[in-house]
């Protein structure tokens, strides 16, 4: 195609430069190898695959805070329920292979707690296909629920905010205070887990599939969209888009996404507990996110396990007494000092010394602007299954 | 049955002024001032054990009050110079530094005190109780709770509705750009009234200090407590706080007599979730024209 400066042709993108994608494959085949070269149980294995369901659950919150201007304090909800699901499956069917002490055959913790038997509503969870089913939709049902009732009433922004933070502290004392069916305090241990290759392999491979997901969302005429709207919801309603419609959808993959990460991470690591759903990882996804780049795929992945690997470094020294206290100077130096996050940050840097001066850059992001601009054109609109930039 | 009730009741009074007093320091910095600060508890925290060293010291509760609203005003006027002021024009960016600032006042506090309990005893002429009705005493310290917050809010209420200092606020809030044309100095209207809103939330700490155990994590649950007070109050207008409070607390205590507080708990929040979306901005939330 002609490359003229002005031309009105929609500048297309591929859906993965070349580049990026033998980066990728070379990333993924170094950390499938993993299992070959550090032995199949090693802690680095254990700690490869955490990070990968921490690195998906930080892309589910980058897909509504980065592309939606969703900011959600809750997303553990999500998070915490697939993994409670998948947890409470996995033991009750390793309490019917192991019996405890006393010979009853179902979950220790019930029994401590003075459970006789396993409670009726739980049973089917002894299916594993309805266990996992339970965690992938019974999150996406309520995060659908929940964006029904906010979003179509135009509530977002901080209202959002506090209010997904309030479900993420009510879920937590739920799981506290229904100790003989969740596990309470002490979360539900000891059931075996799935440490080894061909699961490294299952959480890299949905890591890859959602990667690919969130960049064919964000880069349709769908993200496109939800760009509009986390830029300008006003105008965006105006130019007639549903915007509480498109809310809903993007809120209910992320929370798709984070339910899978949530579920793949009880499995992996063998123990869930009330953290694993309260408001401090839901806050932590989010300071992974600021920190690796809002509105950027990679940055998640980035940020979880730059922060996640740096709090395991420095939690073996003399610093772990101040871990917390870094981790509260983290978030007040990303928000003041690099709001675009590492990568958003390189990639100005990047695209700055490609163009030269800020004038330049305007004037190029204006002209992009403006090839962009389709939606008042009856004639020569993209089609449908046409990428924009 | 109806001793019982009414015994609630009076309870779920109390606990409405207790939120109402957590929330009004809240009511000030994010409704008043437009700033969402995710520290609020730790401010709570910071007036709660501002009040066990004036217990240590041999002072009580009325001492503690006005020390704990200088210490904790004092912690604002950091906090705003520091952080905040940079970031007047991003609000939910705000709410990640705030709570960053609240990890940092954590650390720091345990780091000065230590990670055990504090135990703060109610003065000595708020001892006892008196009888409503029935044999159970209804104790002079929930009705000096019930009296703070009214106070409080009476304060707060006079501070930006009647005085010259309140209209220069109010007018910084609604148009800022406007404001520093007439010549009023937002940056320093702003700074003052983010540490009001502080010293407010240390009056909380050092009056809640008797009733809880004072511990560095106490602040979180007072935090997202009276941002639901807020949220189902409404914050353009001051009545939203006793109002989200009086429900809220009425409706916890009563559902956690029948079943318990979690249950308690969730059920209000489902019921704020439905309540907002009839109210979308609050009960007395007023709509911005945006």
């Amino acid at each position: 195609m002609p490359d003229r400066a002005h031309s009105r042709h929609v500048r297309r993108s591929r859906l993965i430069p070349i580049w990026a994608l033998l980066l990728g494959a070379f990333i993924v085949a170094a950390i499938g190898s993993v299992p070959y070269y550090a032995g199949n149980d090693s802690y680095v294995l254990l700690l490869l695959g955490k990070f990968l369901c921490f690195a998906i659950f930080a892309l589910s919150i980058d897909l509504i805070w980065g592309f939606a201007g969703i900011l959600s304090l809750g997303q553990a909800v999500y998070f915490g329920m697939g993994a409670y699901f998948v947890a409470l499956s996995l033991k009750i069917n390793y309490a019917m292979e192991h019996p405890t002490r006393y010979g009853s055959k179902f979950p220790d913790f019930m029994e401590w707690n003075g459970l006789k038997e396993l409670p009726g509503f739980m049973t089917p969870l002894i299916s594993t296909p309805v266990a996992v089913i339970c965690a992938l939709i019974i999150p996406t049902l309520l995060a659908f629920i929940f964006g029904v009732i906010t979003f179509k009433r135009q509530i977002y922004g901080v209202y959002c905010a506090v209010i997904t933070l309030a479900e993420a502290l009510i879920l937590q004392e739920f799981i506290i205070e229904y100790q003989a069916y969740l596990g309470g305090f002490n979360g539900i241990t000891d059931y075996g887990n799935f440490v080894g290759a061909p699961f490294l392999w299952l959480i890299l491979a949905i890591s890859v599939a959602f990667f690919i997901l969130a960049r064919l969302i964000t880069h349709s005429r769908i993200g496109t969209v939800l760009k509009a709207i986390r830029d300008n919801d006003v105008r965006a309603e105006f130019m007639g888009y549903n915007v509480a419609n498109y809310r809903i959808f993007v809120f209910c993959v992320s929370a798709f996404m984070a339910a899978t990460a949530g579920a793949m991470y009880a499995a992996w690591v063998g123990i869930v507990s009330f953290l694993d759903a309260g408001p401090l990882l839901s806050v932590e996804g989010v300071i992974w996110t600021a920190v690796g780049g809002r509105a950027t795929l990679i940055g998640p992945f980035l940020g979880a396990f730059l922060v996640r690997g740096l709090e395991f470094v420095l939690s073996g020294s003399w610093f772990a007494n101040y871990w917390q206290f870094f981790m509260g100077v983290l978030f007040i130096a990303v928000v003041l000092w690099i709001p675009d996050g590492l990568v958003g940050t390189i990639a100005n840097w990047l695209r700055r010394r490609r163009r030269g001066s800020i004038a330049q850059i305007r004037a190029e992001e204006d002209r992009i602007a403006h090839d962009q601009q389709r939606d008042w054109e009856p004639a020569g609109a993209a089609k449908s299954g046409e990428e924009v930039v | 049955m109806s001793q019982a009730l009414i015994s609630q009741v009076l309870i779920g009074v109390s606990v409405a002024a207790i939120l109402a007093i957590a929330a009004i320091g809240l009511a000030v910095i994010f409704g008043v001032a437009g700033v969402i600060n995710m520290a609020h508890g730790q401010f709570i925290m910071v007036g709660a054990y501002t009040a066990a060293v004036v217990g240590q010291l041999g002072g009580n509760t009325f001492i503690a009050i006005p020390v704990a609203f200088i210490v904790v005003a004092a912690v604002g006027l950091v906090v705003e110079r520091g952080v905040i002021q940079f970031l007047y024009e991003r609000p939910l960016e705000t709410l990640l530094a705030t709570w960053g600032v609240g990890i940092i006042l954590e650390v720091v506090m345990k780091a000065i005190f230590g990670p055990e309990l504090y135990y703060v005893g109610a003065p000595r002429v708020l001892d006892g109780g008196i009888r409503i009705i029935g044999r159970l005493p209804y104790p002079y310290y929930r009705l000096f709770l019930i009296g703070c917050a009214i106070a409080m809010i009476a304060a707060t209420f006079w501070l930006i509705y009647r005085t010259n200092f309140g209209l220069k606020v109010r007018a910084v809030r609604r148009n800022r750009a406007m404001s520093g044309c007439l010549g009023i100095d937002t940056a320093r209207i702003d700074m003052l009234i983010f540490m009001y809103g502080s010293g407010l939330a240390g009056i909380a700490g050092a009056i809640l200090a008797p009733i809880k155990s004072v511990s560095t994590t106490m602040g979180f649950t007072y935090a997202v407590g009276s941002y639901m007070v807020l949220v189902l109050g409404g914050v353009g207008n001051l009545l939203g706080v006793p109002t989200g409070a009086f429900l809220i607390g009425q409706g916890e205590t009563l559902i956690a007599y029948k079943y318990n507080a979690v249950i308690g708990e969730l059920l209000v929040f489902i019921a704020i979730v439905i309540a907002i979306r009839i109210f979308p901005r609050g009960i007395f939330g007023y709509y911005e024209r945006r």
